[in-house]
This record gives C-alpha cells, structure tokens and sequence, in this order.
C-alpha cells in the first residue's frame, strides 16, 4: 500500500505542523486520513450501483494564547493548507482563552500496532468479479425463500484507511486499518401488510467474514419472523433484549458517560463517579485493544493511546469516558476516546454472561423479546427512553407471534438496575455490543 | 498585479470545457448510455459558545467531483478530491466500466445554461461577513437564553454557514452552475430545579443573509424559545400511553408528514416496489381534505434550490391531491426507468455521493377549521408540540419522539408533557385525519434528512391536524 504519494502526506503533516509554529501557533496537531471505498449495491441479481474512490482529508487544531481554531479539508494543496494555518491563527484570537484548552501531554505508553491487527492484506486484492459476486450470492440465496416478496438489494463494500497524525509535541505516528461488510435487507408480506429486516457482517478481516449463506439465512429468518402481527394492549411486562437491541441500549449509555456530556451536564449520571448505577452484574468496558476488533485503535483523534477502561464494574460507575479537554473539565485523565472535540467509543460492551439465549426465552413466563425500534427518543438528560418497538410474544417460554405498532419506554437508570439475566452471546459485531438481557419490567403500550 | 485569493471555485478545477467533455466522452467509452460530472466547492464557518465562552471556530473546506454513468438500471461512480487530469480520468473510468459494451458513443458538446430565478437573494452575505459579526450574534443568542431565568443552568449556542458552489456538466451538452448559501443558529438551554434537569432547543436560519437575524428571526427569540422550552419542561409529567385522539402542532408537526408520507412517494421506493404506495397511484390514501405538496423553490427555505444536484430545474409536486396520490418526487434515473418526466428532485449529500430522489419542503396544505375549533373537539386527548424526530419503514410504519406536548382535558390545552412517542403506519393515519387547521405553518429552519447514509437540508410543514386515534406510548 505504500507508494510515493503515502511517503508524502506522512511528510505534508510534518510540513504543516512545522509551518503552523513558524507562524506564530503555540501549539499545532494536523491528521490526515487517506481512504478508499469500494461498494456494488445489487438487486434482483443485478448491480444497480458500483462505487469506487480514493479520498483525503486534513484535519488541524491550532491553539495560541490558550485559545483554539479548528479547520478541515479536502483539497490538500500546500496553498490551501498553507493559507489555513495562517486563517486559524487568525481566528483563534477571536475566541475566548480557555485554560483547559491545549493538546495532550506526551505519553510514555504506546501502542504495538501490528498487535491489533487492523489490517488485512487480503481485501485490496479482492477482484471485482469476486465482490460484485458475494452481493449476489447473497440476495440469491435469500430469494430463493418464497416466503420473501421483495429486497432491497444486497451490498458489499471494503475500505482501507490510512491514518497519519503529527503534533507539535513530537508525535508523528501512522497506522492502516480495513474494513468489509456484507449487508442485505429483504421485506416479506404483501404491498399492505409488509414486513421487513435486514442482516449485516462486518469485519477487519476478510475471513472473517459471514459467508453469503449466512448472512442470507438471517436476514430471512429476521423478516418473516414478524409476518402477520398483532396488537397488543398497554401494559408492563419483563422484556428480552436482543445483542442488536442491547448495542442499541449500550450506545446511549456511551453518550451518558462521555466526559463531555458530563462537564455539560446533559446526562442523567453527573457526579455519579464511584456509586452503584446498575446491579451486581452489570459491567461495561471500553476497550481500544481488542485484536482486529471494529473500535480498537492504536491512538485516538488527538494522538493519546487507547487503553482498555472499566466503565461500571459490578454494577458500579468506574469512569467516564473523556477525551483531553474533558479531562482536565472534570480533573480527570484521557481514557483515550478523542474524536476530536467529541468522544468517540473505542470498543465498549457489556460483559457477556453465561446463560445462552434460548434459555433466556424458555426461562419466560410471559413478555416481549425486543427485536428492532424505530424513531429517536432517548433523552440523556433523565436517561428517559421512549421508542417504537417490534418485538416477539413470549407465552409459556415459547415464541407465541410478533408484534408491532408498539411502543417502549423506561429509562436508563433504571433498566441498569434492573437487568436480570445476562446471555453469553456477545459477538463484537459493531463498535458498540452487548449480548442478550433480560429486563425485569418495561412499559409497552399498544392499544 | 491583481492578487486572486487561493479559495475561488474556478482555480480549483483546472479544467477547461474541453477537457470535461473529453472526461465525459472518456465516461461513455465502454458503452454508458449517459455521463456527467458534478464539481463541488463547499465552504463553511463554524462558532461554538458554551461555558460562557466562544470555545473554538472551525473552518472547512471540501473540494472534489463525482463521475456517474448510467447504463440501463446500472450507476458507475467514481469520485476523487485529487483534480490532477490524471486521478479524474481514472474516475472516469471507474465510472465507465459499469457498462460493458464499448463503443464510440461521443457526449454533445457543452453549451453553458442559466435560470432565470434566484430562490435565495441574500442582502448581506453571512459568508463573507467578519467572524466578529457572526460571533456577535451567537453571543446575544447565548445570553438571551441565560438571562431568561434563574433556572436555566447550562447554555449551548453554535453557528454555521455554509456555500456551496456546484457545476453539473453531462453528456447530453448540460453545462450549469449554482451557489447556495445555508445558515443555522441553534441554542440548546438546560434548565434545573431540585434534581430535574430538562432541555429545550430551538433555532433559525436557512438560505438567508444577515438580514434574516434583524428582519425574520432575532438571536434575542431563538434564545428565549430554547429557554422557555426546557423551564416548561420542568413541570412536565410522563404522556398517558395508548390510543387516543392526537393534535398534531402547526410547523413542528411537518416532520411527521415528511417521514410518514414523503419518503415513501420518494420515486426510487416505489420504482422498485418497496413503498406502500407503489401500486396506489390515483388512489385514494388519505381523507379527502388532505393534499400534500413538495415545493423545492420556496424562497429562502432551507430545503430550496435554483438546480437539483443534476442540474434540472425544481418543480413544485403536488403529492396527494384531495386525498387520492397524484404525484412522486422523481430524479434522472427513475424518471427515465419509470417513463415519467424529473420533478428536479435529485439531490446528493456531495461529491462522494450518487445523486437520489429527496425532499426538499414537504408541507399538508391548509384546511378550513380554525385551531381553537379543533383543540375544542376533543375531549380527552394529546397535543403535539415539539419533536426530536421520527423515523418511517417502506412498510409504512412510522415512529415519532415527542420531545414536548400537552394534555387535552374537556377541550383544552391543560398540563405540558415530556417524552412521548407516536406509532402508526401512514395510510391508517392519513385516513384518520379528521379536521386540518387553516393556519399553516413551517418548523424551524435547521431540518436535516438522512437516507442511505445522506444528509439534506430541508423543511417541512403543516396547519394544526386532528388524528382521530393514534397510539401515544408513554410511562404511566
């Protein structure tokens, strides 16, 4: 993957930050990712689009005076690069002085890139025939189930990504990352009573891949599931989550322990550090070092390396989840989630159980497996939630028929207290997972 | 010597007339029945206030173009931000080999094209303005809000206006060009009161100028709406749950038509047969007072524009007329498939993107009963104010998050409530539209779309509605 042109942006962010403290900059950070994207979306058996692009971008902060400017951009000739230098330095007088502002203290830690295992030779060398084929494949074997009446089509993408990230306190560090995915989303049901689902993989590592087979089996078993629905009445009851739902869960738990929600307060769980947010059993962790993992990094959006931190450990708030500047708000330190000014999830789950999910269904009396939602509703403020929900009725243990027209409420704090039974199926299929729990009680209001 | 700036949009694309028609010929070679290319300058200026401060500025800069070929159902697409003669010619023919018959067919010559209309006449242009201007205005926003209340603890403000220069060049001799400015002011207030905490948000702007903040919208109200909506929130108790008659808003409500409806009267949903409506054409699937339009060339709205993003000139569509559908919101690809005529609704998110039917301002038009007719109607029921937004399935399911309403006791507004969520599916709901208000309104200018992973800016709106029964889903 290395050519002439990767020596050079490697040497461009050296150049700038260089640049940027000849002109005046206290301090400088420039990062430059160098990306390309692949992707045939087919339907019926024939590709309705083929993408194929390289693509740059620059991104800088530069801070004087304890006061910051940011600038980005995508056409990385040296005058317009040159000119934004000299443009941010301008206008960071414009802003207020702010003593937490400023880059990160250098860090004795370091992260062994090639032990995380980012990149996989293999995707590059994937021939288009190849590609275009496992989108086919898949939708294929999913229509030959008669039982689905239409598709939105079936995709299949890669990229591969170079990341290249200098600042003016010596850090000049480059790492390269892919990813590829095989996704296909199908409906079942006649135009009037449509259902529909969708079933995805996604991987750093080509072999690792789902085989169209699987992939296919998913996505059609996750439609016609829900076929003929029924309605059913307001009321409280336990509550299945499944992994999809649980990452869904956990991804709004991510916003309310970012650093910076917290130095905002705009999260239910402000000034919580250290007391008990969740049952015995509950721990999440964010960890950037998984091996080949979606979220793992060697370091974040400002050069910090990531760390495997405990977010709640046996149910009890551990830390939050910060970025530099949040950090010193709260008088803290990073935990390695830059994403520049926000915080970004490394790989943050919840620590699977050991009951297996089928038991955790045949374990119910009586209540609703959580399949899919709809529509926003998540308040971080009050942990309040409040979505529309697709689910399955549970009677006897036993799947009895699914449900929609439903909605979902509860709140975070709450549900956190409340997950009863933890499942061992925790699979790492995005950034953010979790495997199946069980809720003791939710509201979900029907008719 | 005269000294051109390094940011003007011709110097970032050193490519003559020839050699894009050559780059569209190049597109065709191995067979596409139609190439184009969109070249996009987009600049934007961005200010955050929080804290009491101005925390940092950002400016960006995005530079690229996109090569697309058509070739029956098929899209090639190729994209690079490298403008060397070298990288677009292989985007060209990334783009070409989508077709798999070369040939000689050749694109006709340019023959650069204008409109006559502007949809957006700015006085004083935000973008070139002096950052001390911008941030001026960011600040009396923030303040505003602060000062409104003891209560309110923790104010947000940002700031960002954007220009985006584009030209569409295509094989059929297309040569055409527009500047689109877009401006948002948005405050987010928090307000506390012994260990609640609730937020409020509001916000302005659109493809306005500076003009817009003294003669339209003033930062003073933008900041007192944010904080009048999180003290309100404060005494606000959870929604009832079930089915029940439901008011939907003027403005605000808007969204709900736009994810209910519009999307599914998008002309690539029901090309391929995924949307509810696609075999309902001249049907009826509403209740016979309801039509429902989308107009791209409102002036000054957040969701117009001179030129889609395939340089065709935008039509209003009237999508349901008295009830029964009339029309889609069509671009290039699906019009041609369809053997319809293009609506002008082909919008990309930029130059990495394929250009897909969207939106732009989706509104139900006006009705013939007054709000206070209508709030007096019900006798038990659930008004909708503000939403966080709302999200729509092919199928016609459709969820909304309620982020403020209040409760209908014996024909009147009585206590506010938080956090509600609405659930139906569209025809249901459209039939049940009982009585629509005469008193249209627009939501605030700071909407953004998303599908298949593309953002648009756009608008949308609707009179005060009366839903006979609808599920609320709350906490009680």
């Amino acid at each position: 993957m290395k050519d002439k042109s990767q020596v050079k942006i490697f040497k461009l962010a050296e150049d700038l930050v260089n640049f940027g403290k000849n002109q005046g900059a206290d301090e400088i950070e420039v990062s430059i990712l160098d990306g390309y994207e692949f992707s045939v979306d087919v339907r019926f058996g024939k590709i309705e689009n083929l993408v194929e692009a390289g693509s740059r971008a620059l991104g800088m902060r530069v801070i004087k005076d304890k006061r910051t400017a940011f600038s980005s951009s995508s056409d990385l000739s040296r005058n317009t690069l040159e000119h934004l230098v000299k443009n941010a330095i301008k206008r960071a007088a414009l802003a207020s002085p702010d003593e937490f502002s400023g880059l990160p203290s250098p860090s004795s830690r370091h992260t062994d890139i090639p032990s995380l295992s980012l990149f996989d030779p293999t995707i590059s060398k994937l021939s288009s025939k190849k590609k275009n084929a496992l989108a086919i494949e898949t939708e294929r074997i999913a229509l030959d189930d008669k039982r689905i009446t239409n598709s939105h089509g079936a995709s299949f993408e890669t990229k591969e990504i170079k990341t290249v990230f200098a600042n003016s306190n010596g850090f000049l560090q480059e790492y390269d990352q892919t990813v590829c995915g095989l996704s296909l989303g199908l409906q079942a049901g006649d135009t009037d009573n449509r259902v529909e689902d969708y079933w995805f993989s996604m991987k750093r590592h080509y072999k690792e891949l789902e085989s169209p087979e699987e992939v296919a089996k998913k996505a059609v078993e996750r439609t016609i599931r829900q076929i003929n629905p029924k309605k059913i009445k307001t009321q409280k009851v336990p509550v299945i989550f499944e992994p999809m739902m649980t990452s869904w869960l956990m991804g709004f738990l991510f916003s309310c322990v970012s650093g910076i929600s917290i130095y905002q307060k705009t999260s239910f769980l402000v000034d919580k550090l250290g007391e008990k947010i969740g049952n015995n059993s509950v721990d999440v962790i964010d960890d950037g070092l998984l091996p080949g993992m979606l979220g793992s990094r060697p370091f974040d959006a400002e050069g910090v390396p990531c760390k495997k931190t405990p977010v709640i450990e046996d149910g009890i708030l551990k830390n939050y989840l910060c970025n530099t500047y949040a950090a010193r708000k709260l008088k803290l330190k990073s935990t390695g989630n830059s994403a520049g000014t926000g915080v970004n999830p490394n790989n943050f789950y919840l620590k699977a159980g050991d009951i297996p999910p089928d038991r955790i269904i045949s374990s119910l009396d009586r209540g609703l497996i959580l399949i899919r939602t709809i529509g926003h509703g998540l308040n971080p403020v009050t942990g309040d939630i409040s979505r529309g929900a697709f689910g399955l009725w549970v009677e006897k243990g036993e799947i009895a028929y699914p449900v929609s027209e439903i909605t979902i409420s509860g709140n975070l704090g709450e549900i956190l207290n409340n997950i009863e039974v933890i499942g061992n199926d925790l699979d790492f299929q995005s950034p953010i997972s979790g495997p199946t729990i069980r809720i003791q009680e939710l509201t979900v209001a029907g008719k | 010597m005269k000294k051109t700036s390094p940011l003007k949009f011709e110097n970032h694309f050193p490519l003559s007339q020839e050699d894009l028609l050559k780059i569209l010929n190049l597109s065709l070679s191995q067979g596409g029945d139609f190439s184009e290319i969109f070249l996009e300058y987009k600049t934007y200026n961005f200010i955050n206030m929080e804290e009491d401060i101005i925390k940092e500025t950002a400016e960006s800069i995005s530079l690229g173009l996109g090569i697309r070929v058509l070739s029956g159902e098929k899209t090639g697409y190729g994209y690079t931000n490298d403008i060397s003669l070298e990288k677009v010619r292989k985007a060209a023919l990334t783009a070409a080999s989508i077709a798999s018959t070369p040939g000689d067919r050749n694109a006709s010559s340019l023959t650069p094209s204008s409109f006559p209309h502007n949809y957006y006449p700015v006085r004083e242009s935000l973008h070139k303005a002096p950052l001390e201007n911008k941030i001026s205005l960011v600040q009396e926003c923030y303040l505003s809000a602060q000062n409104l209340d003891p209560k309110i603890k923790k104010v947000k403000v940002s700031f960002i206006d954007l220009t985006q220069h584009v030209r569409i060049v295509n094989s059929e001799g297309l040569d055409i060009s527009d500047v689109r400015p877009l401006v948002k002011l948005v405050c987010l207030a928090i307000a506390e009161k012994t260990s609640k905490r609730e937020a409020g948000y509001s916000g302005g702007g659109g493809r306005v100028g500076l003009e817009y903040f003294t003669q339209s919208l003033s930062p003073e109200k933008i900041g007192q709406d944010a904080a009048h909506e999180a003290l309100e929130l404060l005494e606000a108790e959870w929604p009832p749950a079930g089915e029940m008659p439901v008011i939907l808003a003027p403005g605000h409500s808007g969204v709900l038509i736009h994810e209910a409806v519009g999307h599914l009267l998008e002309a690539d949903f029901n090309r391929k047969k995924t949307s509810i409506f696609w075999n309902k054409m001249g049907k009826k699937v509403a209740d016979s007072q309801v039509s429902i339009y989308d107009d791209p060339t409102i002036p000054h709205f957040r969701g117009s524009y001179n030129i889609d993003d395939e340089g065709i000139l935008p039509k209003k569509v009237l999508l349901i007329h008295q009830g029964k559908l009339t029309g889609l919101l069509q671009d290039r690809l699906s019009a041609r498939l369809m053997k319809k005529s293009c609506t002008g609704h082909g919008r990309r998110q930029d130059y990495t993107n394929i250009p897909i039917p969207r939106m732009s301002n989706t509104y139900v038009d006006k009705g013939e009963y007054t709000p206070e007719e209508i709030i007096k109607s019900v006798k038990k029921g659930f008004y909708a104010h503000k939403y966080q937004g709302g999200q729509v399935e092919d199928s016609g399911k459709f969820t909304f998050s309620v982020s403020s309403g209040y409760l209908i006791e014996d024909g009147k507004l009585t206590s506010p409530v938080k956090q509600a969520t609405l659930i139906g599916t569209n025809i249901d709901i459209l039939n049940k539209i009982e009585m629509i208000g005469s008193d249209l309104q627009f939501g605030l200018q700071t909407g953004t779309c998303g599908k298949e992973g593309q953002s648009m800016p756009v608008n949308d709106g609707c009179p005060t509605l009366k839903i006979t029964r609808m599920t609320v889903g709350g906490q009680s």
